[in-house]
């Protein structure tokens, strides 16, 4: 096999989508699963979060929203729709993306589980306001959980997420973020060689 | 002009715009299928690990092997009662055994994956017990794999009764192991220790399911008396559960008997 970068761009194009679909499907895989020391009160890490958070941290902030989107959409799939997980997760995108990280710290280990750690929170409170809205929309009887409910049950997921989610960061990040910087790299070099 | 500025904007944009377009379609349509061909293909890859059917049997130890043999022995014995009581026997349930494969894919809602589907014959509604009692209630079937709601879910309302005393209430999940039973009398007859099982005014469940044991009672609590449940199935430890059809009484309020006028007419219609 030729090495990458004699690969025709289509070629390169094509593994590229087919590692992020693939990507996407390892983490979904991942959802339902529970590992021991995997889990902290019965709570698995958030994979499809720390996906979009490795998406979005160099990309602009409308590709983290649709990153965001599709995952959220693709989340509601596999638990519940209503409330929606697209909300929380479009936002975890866009603020990942508005952080513009690169341009104000190099270094990627620490500062992308705080950042993980920071949206699983931000995530995490988005559900529980949506379930505070239909808490206090609908009847007692009727309600999914009552406001009580929602915010004591939001410190426990909160917190044990955001432990568990940005301490398996790196596991989803580091082959992510390494494979899209090789291939913008084979990008620029091969428009250059163009211009050349 | 304007024609032109869009195919421009359209060159600029398409890198963009249509694998967004693809992805997020592709997202709703796996969302509108119920995530489908995800537990599909999780149910392959976790398949690997997990005996048939078959050799499952063997699995089973001893002294579950008993115990249903027991039961066994009381429900005929039961049956035969009945039988005597009524003069027709309760209909006999088929129960499929079928492994957990997966909890639940977020953290609010207390679910688990079973793998078994709609090909072996699961549908919506079916009641899901373990060793120790109820589990949940089947919410959504793919091929192979289906969603259980666990009775520990904080939306899962159940009716349940006391089994000594006959006071009945609903119950409301509270996450891992523990549920509240709320009473609707205002001075139930009720101890720590005493079972808990699904009570005849459930739609969802059959009547007579044991749930758990009354782990602690507060009579003072407003608007009605509570007494926390703890669930005897291990929902964080199952590894295999048994599902038994059930045909969920949705409609429990009859329908409005049509007024004198409404009669009339229709007979008269019918005369006619």
């Amino acid at each position: 096999m030729p090495p990458l970068y004699r690969w025709p761009a289509w070629g390169r194009q094509l593994l590229n989508a087919t590692v992020i679909v693939g990507s996407v499907v390892l983490c979904l895989m991942a959802l339902p699963l529970r590992l021991p020391g995997m889990t902290l009160l019965g709570i698995g890490p958030n994979w499809l979060l720390v996906w979009v958070v490795a998406w979005s941290v160099k990309r602009s902030i409308w590709h983290g929203a649709i990153a965001g989107l599709t995952l959220g959409l693709l989340q509601d799939s596999m638990s519940a729709a209503a409330p929606t997980h697209a909300v929380s997760l479009v936002l975890v995108g866009v603020l990942t993306a508005r952080l513009q990280k690169q341009r104000f710290i190099q270094e990627d280990f620490i500062s992308v589980a705080l950042i993980v750690f920071g949206m699983a929170v931000v995530a995490e409170t988005i559900v529980a306001v949506q379930f505070s809205i239909h808490s206090l929309r609908t009847p007692d009887s009727e309600a999914f959980l009552s406001l009580t409910e929602v915010w004591s049950h939001h410190q426990r997921v909160a917190l044990a997420s955001a432990i568990l989610s940005s301490l398996w960061a790196p596991v989803a990040y580091f082959p992510l973020s390494h494979w899209w910087e090789r291939m913008t790299f084979l990008e620029q070099r091969q428009a250059g060689g163009e211009l050349r | 002009m304007m024609m032109y500025g869009l195919i421009r904007w359209w060159d600029r944009r398409k890198q963009f715009i249509v694998p967004s377009l693809l992805a997020v379609g592709t997202a709703v349509w796996i969302q509108q299928t119920e995530g489908t061909i995800v537990y599909e293909l999780y149910q392959r890859l976790v398949g690997w690990f997990y005996p048939d059917s078959a050799q499952h049997e063997q699995l089973v130890d001893a002294r579950v092997l008993e115990l249903q043999e027991r039961l066994v022995e009381l429900e005929s014995q039961n049956e035969a009662l009945r039988e005597l009581i009524h003069g027709s026997p309760a209909p006999e349930t088929k129960q499929i055994f079928a492994p957990i494969i997966g909890r639940g894919a977020d953290s609010w809602w207390q679910q688990v994956t079973l793998g078994r589907g709609s090909k072996e014959g699961l549908k919506e509604g079916y009641i899901v017990t373990a060793p120790g009692g109820l589990v949940g209630r089947v919410t959504s079937v793919t091929p192979h794999t289906s969603r259980v709601l666990l009775a520990s879910d904080p939306t899962s309302r159940i009716g349940v009764v006391i089994s000594r005393s006959r006071f009945v209430g609903f119950m409301r999940g509270q996450g891992s192991n523990r549920a509240v039973m709320e009473f609707f009398d205002k001075v139930p007859d009720v101890k720590v220790g005493d079972v808990v099982a699904t009570s005849s005014f459930s739609r969802l469940f059959p009547p007579g399911t044991p749930v758990g044991r009354v782990e602690s009672v507060n009579l003072n609590a407003s608007p009605a008396p509570t007494a926390i449940v703890e669930l005897s199935a291990p929902m964080n430890a199952l590894e295999w559960a048994i599902v038994s059809p059930h045909e969920p009484l949705l409609e429990v309020d009859p329908e409005p008997a049509p007024t004198e006028a409404e009669t009339e007419e229709t007979t008269l219609d019918r005369e006619l």
